[in-house]
């Protein structure tokens, strides 16, 4: 099999890009070295005692338990919202859409946090289970809405007169033409999953992730928390192999697109009112607990006001570092995505799925890893904000390189060829041609990155130079104190911010399609 | 004398001249910053940090973070670690930097000024704050006159689903408290009784709440949780009550916060400094205050309204309980971690 071999005919590759390509890569290599290399250290006998101990079994079954309840309920949950928005004749889509995007606003170990005191009752896997998927759904719901506004309806219209039903035709016709969306949604959901922390520390539940951070914190030789991190790595790998089948052999772009249709809406009939009650319960629960919990905090407690004049410095070093955290890893990302299509072979598909790999990974591990290596090998980047981005791209370049993608199959390659045929040299023809088509996905890309970037905790905490805080930074460490009243303001400002990214991808996806 | 003072104000201005001359950073130097990696409760070691600068013109950078972690990032740094000062909410973390040799001593003077059980015998780190570990009860649930005396009743049958427990934060060093009294078979014993019988949770925090929430009957935590709360919600509005086991009793153990300096510091001088500020009357005045901690410093007073020293504690050092391995070892063997 060749290692790298241009598609032919299917636009053009500046080697340059290739180079930028290659990047990501290299990085991907220092967690897995780092976590092979502290896990050897406990012998062959070790790693295996400590991968059959009942324990491993216990955080085993926890972690698929939530990975495989969650995935599934979103993808039940963000497919039938997404349906009802676009294609059904329900009151009142456009506020609906916003409701079920806004959970997106709201970070995960808020809303758990809000759950969590309420009661014993939302604890544990059942609380868990619910509370993610609440908070989880928009990363389906967003990509499926925007694919079913961009079905041509004309398909549909041949299956009906072909004499499916309606039912029928949904799951034979729409759903295939969804499934990269569907997938694609769920494997960022499903990988979500194997890498939260703080959430699921509200909620008390173990997994993989919640052992790591455990093992670093009642001992001081992390062969075990190494080993952990290898076992999570390898749960990964059929993830990211997964991502990969779905993609294989499809075409997604078409030259012309003609004029579709706006698509009949599907009379609910006797269900209208029953699914504007689910739609309606759906924003109680995913936005209005965790805001009346927020808005609870704000007004009550004793600890309330201390530390608000740090809020403006947390604001300053959450939009900073997030925005150039964002920009670096989808800069990073176009290249990277672009060989993936334009190249064929080996190392450039392993190239683009590497990152997937260690996509799960608890920030402790990656961060963990820099240091090791940035202290050793590069020790003027130690606790340098260079350190925090090349963190931030490890942590979340699928995100930019699976939006951007969905973009980059819309554009026919031949386009470029038209362009070169024109004499236009290969690095002009891309960035005349193919960048501008691109950039939905780009925009969408860096907006959920950033977003991401926002409520990250432990890479920041343990790679930023000392004094830097973040509003995330912030909140977890006065929700560690349990002064809530001070934490409010913290999570309050995290929120509003939030809403920015969350505005511009939803925008951005919704107008893809 | 009117010569002395003219003098003394045209020296002053050329003082001042020259510290124009070399800017801020002039100033900045004669003072100097140092770095604090801090793991114990962020408002006490900020009230502490604001009175030693005020007090020595010293500047502090804080890398504020969670003390286990710290101290594993610590030992990744090795040789070039950027920290100068460790302060930890537990002892574990410098016990085991001490074992890994990086820790610098303090000053003699210094470590003078606190009883000897609550430092290192080799002198590398020192208590700066202290803890009890106690039982918080909901006073709706159970009779203050029911409760245990010692922490050996707590996982029997009499106590089943009523007792919250947290792996973190004091529960090593209670484990090896139970070890120093019971020795190593008796703490196992105990741990998989916990197991069985109690209800894990992740935090202090959360066991706390649970208490006063009524989810819970009691929960084994340390003692400024509640007084925590009790700040918070206002102390009579509080459902539950602190309960502490009888003196001698490994339930009543006594946990140092403790601070140590980095044998690769820079800024050695600094250090010793800022650890001399942290035992002194003002230091622990201004740690106190926040947080209903216990002073190690003797003659100084605790803020909060707190059971006298001298009637707890169980005559264990903070050293003898800071082992982090042992209490590791027995975790995973009762099945709990």
């Amino acid at each position: 099999m060749t290692a790298i071999a241009r598609i032919g005919g299917r636009g053009s590759f500046p080697p340059a890009l290739l180079a930028v390509a290659a990047i990501p890569s290299l990085l991907v290599v220092l967690p897995v070295a780092y976590a092979l290399l502290r896990s050897s250290e406990a012998g062959f006998a070790g790693i295996v005692s400590e991968l059959t101990r009942p324990m491993t079994i216990h955080l085993l079954s926890n972690t698929m338990t939530l990975a495989v309840a969650v995935t599934t309920l979103t993808v039940l949950i963000g497919v039938a919202a997404a349906w009802c928005t676009e294609r059904c004749d329900i009151p009142w889509p456009g506020l609906w859409r916003v409701i079920v995007s806004a959970p997106l606003a709201v970070p995960a170990f808020v809303s758990s946090y809000a759950w969590a005191s309420l009661g014993p009752a939302y604890q544990g896997m059942g609380g868990a289970v619910m509370i993610l998927t609440l908070s989880c759904t928009p990363l389906i719901y967003l990509p499926v809405a925007a694919a079913l506004r961009g079905i041509d309806p004309s398909f549909e219209d041949v299956a009906r007169s072909l004499g499916r039903g309606r039912w029928r035709t949904f799951l034979e016709v729409v759903v295939p033409q969804a499934a990269p969306a569907i997938m694609g949604g769920a494997l960022l959901v499903s990988s979500h999953m194997l890498a939260e922390f703080g959430a699921l520390s509200f909620l008390q539940v173990e997994t993989f992730t919640t052992a790591i951070f455990q093992q670093y914190e009642v001992q001081f030789d992390n062969a075990a928390a190494a080993l952990l991190s290898s076992v999570l790595m390898a749960i990964c790998v059929p993830i990211a192999l997964a991502e990969m089948r779905i993609r294989k052999g499809r075409r997604f772009s078409r030259s012309g697109k003609g004029v579709a249709r706006n698509p009949d809406l599907a009379r609910l009939g006797g269900f209208r009112w029953p699914a504007v009650a689910l739609f309606g319960l759906f924003g109680t629960l995913a936005i209005g607990v965790p805001f009346a919990t927020l808005f609870y905090w704000l007004t009550h407690g004793t600890s309330a006001g201390y530390g608000l004049e740090r809020v403006a410095p947390a604001l300053v070093g959450s939009i900073s570092y997030s925005l150039s955290g964002g920009l670096l890893t989808t800069l990073l990302a176009v290249p990277l995505v672009l060989a993936s299509m334009r190249m064929r072979g080996w190392l450039v598909s392993m190239a683009e799925r590497l990152p997937y790999a260690i996509h799960g990974l608890p920030g402790l591990v990656i961060a963990l890893s820099l240091v090791y290596f940035a202290i050793r090998y590069a020790p003027p980047f130690y606790q340098s904000p260079a350190l925090v981005l090349v963190a931030y791209v490890m942590l979340f370049l699928p995100l930019a390189q699976s939006s951007i993608r969905a973009s980059a199959e819309l554009v026919p390659p031949e386009l470029e060829d038209v362009a070169r045929t024109l004499g236009k040299s290969p690095l002009v023809a891309f960035v005349e041609v193919t960048l501008p088509n691109l950039l939905p996905g780009v925009g969408a890309g860096l907006a959920l990155v950033v977003l991401q970037l926002m409520r990250e905790l432990t890479a920041t905490l343990l790679l930023a130079p000392s004094g830097v805080v973040t509003l995330a930074t912030e909140f977890w460490s006065y929700t560690n104190d349990r002064a809530y009243a001070a934490a409010a303001p913290f999570a309050a400002a995290l929120v509003i911010v939030s809403g920015v990214p969350v505005y511009i991808f939803t925008l951005r996806t919704l107008r893809r399609g | 004398m009117s010569q002395i003072s003219r003098r003394s104000v045209l020296a002053g201005g050329a003082a001042t001249a020259a510290a124009i001359g070399f800017a801020g950073t002039a100033r900045a130097q004669s003072a100097g910053t140092i770095t604090l990696y801090n793991g114990q409760h962020r408002q006490t070691t900020e009230a502490l940090v604001d009175a030693f600068t005020k007090s020595t013109g010293i500047k502090v950078t804080i890398r504020q973070g969670e003390s286990s972690q710290l101290a594993n990032q610590i030992i990744e740094e090795g040789a070039r670690s950027p920290c100068d000062v460790f302060y930890s909410e537990q002892s574990p973390p410098l016990v085991a930097l001490d074992e890994k040799g990086l820790l610098l001593p303090a000053d003699a003077s210094t470590i003078s000024q606190i009883p000897a059980a609550y430092a290192s015998p080799n002198k590398t780190w020192m208590g700066a704050t202290m803890r009890v570990r106690v039982m918080v009860y909901n006073k709706a649930m159970v009779k203050e006159a029911d409760l245990p005396h010692s922490i050996m009743d707590v996982p029997t049958a009499a106590w089943k689903d009523k007792v919250g427990y947290v792996i973190r934060d004091g529960f090593q060093e209670q484990i090896m408290a139970i070890v120093k009294q019971k020795g190593r078979d008796g703490s196992l014993a105990w741990l998989k009784g916990l197991k069985q019988c109690c209800k894990l949770y992740n935090g202090n925090g959360a066991a706390m709440n649970a208490v006063e929430s009524g989810e819970i009957a009691t929960a084994l935590v340390n003692n400024y949780y509640w007084y925590g709360l009790a700040k918070e919600r206002g102390e009579a509005n509080m459902k539950s009550a602190v309960h502490f086991f009888d003196k001698g009793d490994a339930g009543a153990l006594v946990n140092v916060s403790p601070i140590g300096i980095l044998k690769t510091t820079k800024q050695a001088e600094l250090a010793q400094k800022f650890l001399a500020f942290a035992v002194s009357e003002a230091g622990q005045i201004a740690m106190v205050t926040t947080y209903a901690e216990y002073p190690v410093r003797p003659g100084v007073s605790p803020v909060f309204k707190l059971k006298p020293i001298e009637e707890i504690g169980i005559g264990i050092t903070a050293h003898e309980v800071g082992g982090a391995a042992l209490a590791y070892e027995l975790q995973r063997e009762a099945g709990i971690l």
